[in-house]
């Protein structure tokens, strides 16, 4: 009875498990759920379900991507974490969920609690103002501080709220500082003028190109592509950044042949920039930036013990 | 772009948009499509004694929103197919009123008093025409004072009202609502504040997800579907099964149901002028009525009804003494109230679309579409344009008026003869119904949602739901609340932010005081006059 | 008659006992739990799984901590269980309504728990080293629970409301499923059907 039962299993498309467990062309022993850090239909979800389409298309595996949102990407680690290390569950997240939302939040969890597979994109994040405000270079909006013009910053996560609350504190002015949810609120808010200046991870691209937003600093560690001229953080006094990437992690461990299969394969599609993943990413993100393997671990591993620093100096 | 632009990219947005299937080269476009599907499917459920708009808003949104997908392509089609169903049952709820003195929707109650009598009379079939005419009449009305009232009432409030007027304007709609649904402020009140703390449940700008009891089943919060659909839907049909089962199934559980009518007799294939010209007064004057009342979140159609109809018989006897009474089959208490409420649907959408604000539960869905779909934030910002950048959503928002005027045609031509066709539907028995619609949605919100929790959380809702029904308490507040209250926290966090920690802020400007007074007052003076009109 | 099995007791014709108002102080009754749970709420729940306060020091100034908006919504329920009290009337709930959500309930846990376990059990008991989680996007395993527990819970409540376990309502209930597959399952290919998100 059971043969014949097995036979029919394999004929309804499981025959892959036979073939599971060879590095060289190593296959996901069932369908994978790609968990989803970010609400749907977002630039972040596009570029999470175009990577899934490609994976599907060149590999044959199945992806089904699932939405896991809320608490900075923690109720999605958290999920992660409890899941098989087999390589049919992945999540994709920012590398801030697992740096400083990680380290603030009172969770047992740390990145050595994942395997890290590959980023795919970096943020390009600008501290925007409207340009309609009159303001083209950053020390233009700090004189106008200064002379009593009450300053709304709009931030979309504690991080970047410290990181407000740090600049406020080396340039000598006292921002309000107004966390939203997304950087299209901070966009939003910036437009209909119920903020001043906000961080933007890239939303502001078009914005600036047509004119209408002025990227006055850059928030990471290097400047802007499409604003070079504009100060960086660390030259503004403050030595933290902003720098972040979209990440693909799997349950701590994941067997390395998976782990090398999973994230080369992700690579792949995306440094391709005939793929859909990587036209898109090319579009949105201004192109990939791929970290993998020992790197990213250590990268994601050095991203929370800084998160300590920060906090402790946005706590002064 | 000019706001004449705006108005034509709308409008090219619903012909043009996505295409749904070409034939012989024409390519029928998605939108339209839906809204003409929605509107068929909308007379079909109103006819159908039992289900109603809501319940197929709710049915139908996981299934378009798995059909069109997440992109903000997906908007128009499926805002598009609401629209039609919330439309399209309004027409269809008469039809049942007049055959079977059993209304199809609760609105409709009224419409039972002449329909009835003039179908027994053998009069069924201009009965019905009265009603389409009434009902497409006070409809188109209502969606012309929205088009023209939306856009202003939002360029009123994003150029005059700061993020403190804003949180006070929330204050002000959901005291109002709690005031005003249901007969008691009480009770109101109850509704509200569960559904503020519902929605404080897993939220929250901690990283740990307050009030979750350190479980991961709450972590995530209530999933709005499932509280929504659980405590509107589910909550109506265990409350419809018990009724059934205990007046024993097969039979209608309405008291006034009734054999039909005489097949019709009265051959007639137009509604004569003479016959439209009595009309037409209580028909203004009722789309009047409706219209004003749809355009206050939260006190809805069956209101509406009664007040069109209560107007339109005083007026009816003084004028017209010697011809047949309100309610011993004249048409024109079809007229006074088919126009009355069909008059809300329109008019509803005015908060809706300036402030974010739903009034009735058909809102709600909409509010919930826009939500799961994402691209478009019903709100004030809707409308905001400048010369230079483009606003998609205030495209959108065009897009939307020409969808409602796209049904508007649709119920103009092809509405009535549809809904003539509608009478077979109450023979559905109702206790077969419920059940497929549970099971419809448990398993188009664990589609969405992918999580047996989810599920526990709907039946939990849905017995909610159940209890309020039975205790007289409105649901409708505590969806309301549930949806406003992350907004109202988050608006109210800004504010306090934006002011520079101002405890006061509520109180500092001349706007927000005045609103929250307003908010105080509606309360106060609510509970005080409460027993004079009870819903 | 004697061939109907009643699944459990109602009073038939005799309308929803709420309606009858023989208990004029339902709404005092009501008041009173809304004030205890008001309270409960207020001092217990919120104080306790809240992280931050009512207000809040953070970044050297005093902000809106996440136990104000639960804390003013318990104490908007506080404020209608008070005006309750002095609310004469209203409607009560009714053994014979709890009675009914109870049996309700019982039909729905049963058809959550075939569709959640009818497939891993399947699994187990027919295909050996095969877990269901690799099956769960696999025709026919991922149907199964879904199948089994349409049954359940159609069937079950058209037999309550009829009285009786009718092939009708089997029938019905295997429609729905089908449908459901229909809808959901052939022309979408990422969507999961109940249990498979969870497995």
């Amino acid at each position: 009875m059971k043969p014949l039962l097995k036979r029919l299993v394999a004929a309804f498309g499981v025959s892959v498990m036979a073939t599971a467990g060879i590095a060289a062309d190593w296959t996901p022993p069932g369908p994978v759920k790609l968990m989803i850090g970010f609400r749907a239909g977002g630039g972040a979800d596009t570029q999470a379900r175009l990577i899934a389409e490609d994976l599907e298309t060149r590999l044959g595996w199945k992806i089904i991507p699932e939405q896991v949102t809320g608490k900075g990407g923690l109720t999605l680690a958290t999920a992660l974490a409890e899941a098989p290390a087999d390589g049919t569950v992945i999540g994709m997240l920012v590398t801030e969920s697992l740096g400083y939302n990680m380290a603030a939040a009172k969770t047992p969890l740390t990145p050595a609690d994942f395997t890290a597979l590959t980023t795919t994109a970096s943020f390009q994040m600008g501290i925007v103002a409207p340009a309609s405000k009159g303001w083209t270079a950053w020390d233009q909006m700090i004189s106008a501080a200064k002379d009593g013009t009450p300053i709304r910053f709009g931030v979309m996560s504690p991080k970047l709220a410290d990181l407000a609350y740090l600049l406020g504190q080396s340039q000598g002015v006292d921002f309000n500082i107004i966390e939203v949810k997304g950087g299209k609120a901070v966009l939003d808010g910036v437009t209909a003028g119920d903020m001043d200046v906000g961080f933007m991870a890239g939303i502001q691209t078009n914005g600036v190109a047509a004119g209408d937003l002025v990227n006055l600093a850059s928030a990471m560690s290097r400047p802007l592509k499409q604003t070079p001229e504009a100060p960086a953080i660390a030259d503004l006094g403050v030595p933290f950044d902003a720098d972040g990437y979209f990440v693909f992690v799997a349950p701590k461990g994941l067997p390395d042949e998976a782990k090398t299969a999973m994230s080369e394969a992700i690579a792949q599609i995306v440094n391709d920039p005939e793929s859909k993943a990587g036209t898109m990413i090319g579009k949105a993100f201004g192109g990939p930036a791929v970290i993998s393997g020992d790197d990213l671990q250590t990268l994601l591993q050095d991203g929370y013990d800084a998160a300590g620093g920060l906090l402790e100096a946005a706590s002064e | 772009m000019d706001l004449l632009d705006y108005a034509w990219a709308g409008v090219l947005a619903v012909f043009q948009g996505p295409v749904l299937f070409s034939i012989f080269g024409l390519s029928i476009s998605a939108t339209i499509a839906m809204v003409l599907f929605g509107f068929l499917n909308g007379i079909f459920v109103g006819a159908t004694p039992g289900l109603g708009g809501p319940m197929a808003m709710a049915i139908s949104l996981p299934i378009l929103i798995s059909i069109f997908g997440f992109s903000s392509d997906a908007l128009l089609p499926v805002m598009g197919c609401l629209i039609g169903i919330m439309k399209g049952a309004t027409v269809g709820g008469a039809v049942p009123a007049i055959l079977f003195n059993t209304p199809g929707t609760p609105d409709a109650y009224l419409t039972t008093l002449d329909g009835y009598p003039m179908a027994k009379r053998g009069e069924a079939r201009r009965a019905l025409k009265v009603a389409h005419f009434s009902s497409a009449s006070g409809d188109t009305f209502s969606d012309l004072v929205l088009i023209l009232c939306a856009p202003f009432l939002a360029t009123l409030v994003e150029r005059y009202l700061d993020l403190p007027e804003k949180t006070a304007l929330l204050i002000l709609s959901l005291s109002f609502i709690a005031a005003v649904i249901g007969g008691s402020v009480a009770k109101g009140l109850l509704s509200a504040g569960l559904g503020i703390f519902v929605a404080a449940i897993g939220t929250g700008e901690d990283f740990y997800p307050r009030l979750s009891l350190g479980t991961d089943m709450l972590a995530q919060g209530f999933p709005a579907v499932a509280v929504i659909l659980g405590v509107l839907i589910l909550g109506e049909v265990f409350r419809g099964l018990e009724d059934l089962a205990r007046s024993g199934y097969g039979r209608p559980t309405l008291p006034g149901h009734a054999p039909p009518g005489p097949p019709g007799n009265d051959k007639i294939r137009h509604l004569p002028w003479q016959d439209r010209r009595p009309l037409l007064p209580h028909i203004a004057r009722s789309a009047m009525i409706g219209t004003a009342v749809g355009a206050l979140p939260g006190i809805g159609s069956t209101l509406a009804a009664t007040l069109g109809h209560a107007a339109g018989k005083r007026r009816h006897a003084r004028k017209a003494p010697d011809a047949r009474a309100f309610g011993t089959g004249a048409p024109e208490g079809i007229a006074a109230t088919e126009a009355a409420n069909s008059a809300v649907s329109g008019a509803n959408l005015i908060p809706v679309l300036s402030l974010g604000i739903p009034g009735n539960a058909a809102a709600v869905f909409l509010i919930l579409a826009a939500d799961s779909i994402g691209g478009f934030n019903p709100g004030p910002a809707v409308f905001r344009y400048n010369q230079d950048a483009v606003n998609p959503e205030l495209i959108i928002a065009f897009g939307l008026f020409a969808t409602m005027l796209l049904a508007n045609l649709i119920n103009w031509t092809v509405g009535g003869t549809v809904m003539r066709s509608m009478a077979i539907m109450t023979r559905i028995p109702k206790h077969i119904l419920l059940p497929v619609v549970l099971m419809l949605t448990l398993t188009s919100i664990y589609v969405q949602e992918t999580r047996m929790a989810a599920l526990w959380f709907v039946i939990g809702f849905g017995i909610l739901g159940y209890v309020m029904r039975r205790l007289d308490i409105s649901p409708l507040p505590f969806v309301i609340a549930f949806i406003l209250g992350g907004r109202l926290e988050e608006t109210a966090r800004q504010a306090y932010a934006a002011t520079g920690n101002d405890p006061f802020f509520l109180a500092t400007s001349p706007i927000s005081a005045i609103f929250v007074v307003m908010s105080i007052s509606v309360i106060v003076l609510a509970q005080y006059r409460r027993p004079t009109t009870a819903s | 008659m004697t061939r109907r099995v009643a699944c459990w007791r109602l009073p038939r014709n005799s309308g929803p006992p709420s309606m009858t108002g023989r208990d004029v102080n339902a709404n005092t009754v009501l008041g009173l739990v809304v004030i205890a749970l008001a309270l409960i709420v207020l001092l217990v729940w919120i104080p306790l799984d809240t992280e931050s306060g009512i207000l809040e020091q953070v970044r050297r100034k005093v902000t809106i901590g996440d136990a104000m908006e639960p804390s003013l919504a318990a104490i908007l329920m506080l404020v209608s269980g008070i005006l309750l009290l002095v609310e004469p009337g209203g409607p009560a709930l009714s053994p014979a309504h709890l009675r009914w959500l109870a049996g309700i309930c019982g039909i729905l846990v049963l058809g959550f728990a075939l569709i959640r376990w009818t497939g891993p059990v399947m699994a187990w008991l027919w295909v050996d080293g095969v877990e269901y989680r690799l099956l769960r996007d696999t025709a026919p395993w991922k149907h199964l629970g879904l199948i089994t527990g349409s049954i359940a819970i159609v069937a079950g409540l058209i037999a309550v409301v009829e009285r009786r376990l009718s092939v009708r309502g089997i029938l019905v209930a295997l429609t729905v499923a089908g449908g459901l597959i229909l809808i959901y399952d052939l022309p979408f290919d990422d969507l999961l059907l109940p249990p498979n998100g969870d497995v």
